[in-house]
């Protein structure tokens, strides 16, 4: 065993730790600001991961759009509703125990299928470092343009569709009162952001 | 040699990186007085009285910046690859990622004209 393989083992095997470890602590803290903080941390781990099988762009988008972004996202929509509500156990805990490792064990069935059936050996030599992010632009560009321009429709989607939740549409009225609410954003309300349509 | 080509700087960079909150701490320890009474005790915030605790529920206004930024992010995305492979694509590519651009600027323009941006 070389130095350099035994380095990547101990870099795989520590990223691997972190990545397990932190998403059990995800599952299983109470507290779900505590939760969030590690979910990002799980990012981490996983973009190192990318970057230890060479794909630097994909780790660069995880730490970019995941770390930066969603779990920023999270932790706001998380501290927005930040009521230190004591938890209630749940009625037919059993039953919906039994039901999520059902489904749990599905999707480990399929991964594990996944897994088995990819035929792992690359065509050629992989591409490494700049030449890799530049092959994904070349073939963003070609084979996969229609995929690429519909992402922006897509994203254009998602900008419009965000707005609107968060806004109070027009049909919506005013819970306390019950007048027609005025186009204001909902930062403007005292209703919460999901809230009563009208009839 | 380590293990992934060209990543040597990185892992130079990471060690430093880590090793800035150890010597910030272990320096502190060193210098600092060792007196741990009265407003050593307190939250560091800027030099201000700390007012309340830390968890507060956030303004709604932050998660409406939150939400066009994720937007924003993915279009970052999208368009590295294009930068890094520019000089290979030529002009057709040009145009494929202005179009990109055109349809993303509709989405600032309503994010705008909603008031999105505005922070009162």
């Amino acid at each position: 065993m070389t130095i350099a393989t035994t380095t990547e083992l101990i870099c795989f095997l520590v990223l691997s730790a972190v990545v397990v470890i932190g998403a059990l602590g995800v599952v299983l803290l109470s507290n779900i600001v505590y939760s969030a903080f590690l979910l990002g941390g799980v990012f981490t781990a996983v973009a190192g991961l990318y970057l230890l099988l060479n794909a630097s762009f994909v780790a660069m988008a995880q730490i970019l759009v995941y770390v930066g972004a969603i779990n920023v996202l999270i932790l706001f929509a998380i501290m927005l509703v930040n009521k230190r509500e004591d938890l209630k156990a749940i009625a037919n805990l059993t039953t919906r125990r039994a039901v999520s490792a059902g489904v749990c064990a599905g999707l480990l069935a399929l991964l594990v299928r996944v897994v088995v059936t990819t035929p792992w050996s690359l065509p050629g030599p992989p591409a490494v470092g700049e030449e890799a992010t530049a092959r994904i632009g070349e073939h963003l560009f070609t084979d996969y343009l229609l995929p690429f321009e519909v992402a922006s429709v897509l994203l254009l989607m998602a900008m419009i569709g965000a707005i609107v939740l968060a806004r109070r549409d027009v049909l919506a009225t005013d819970v306390v009162t019950g007048e027609v609410a005025d186009q204001g954003l909902i930062e403007k309300a005292r209703t919460p952001l999901l809230m009563n349509r009208a009839e | 040699m380590f293990a992934l080509p060209g990543y040597d700087a990185f892992l130079g960079f990471l060690l430093i990186a880590a090793a800035v909150p150890v010597l910030a701490l272990v320096t502190n320890k060193l210098v600092a007085p060792k007196s741990r009474a009265g407003e050593r005790q307190l939250t560091y915030e800027s030099g201000m009285e700390p007012i309340g605790g830390a968890w507060i529920q956030f303004n709604i206004r932050y998660y409406m910046f939150a939400l066009v930024f994720v937007i924003f992010d993915v279009e970052t995305v999208f368009l590295y690859p294009w930068a890094v492979a520019f000089n290979r694509l030529g002009l057709l590519a040009f145009i494929e990622a202005l179009i990109f651009i055109a349809i993303l600027l509709v989405a600032l323009a309503y994010a705008w004209r909603k008031g999105a941006l505005e922070w009162s």
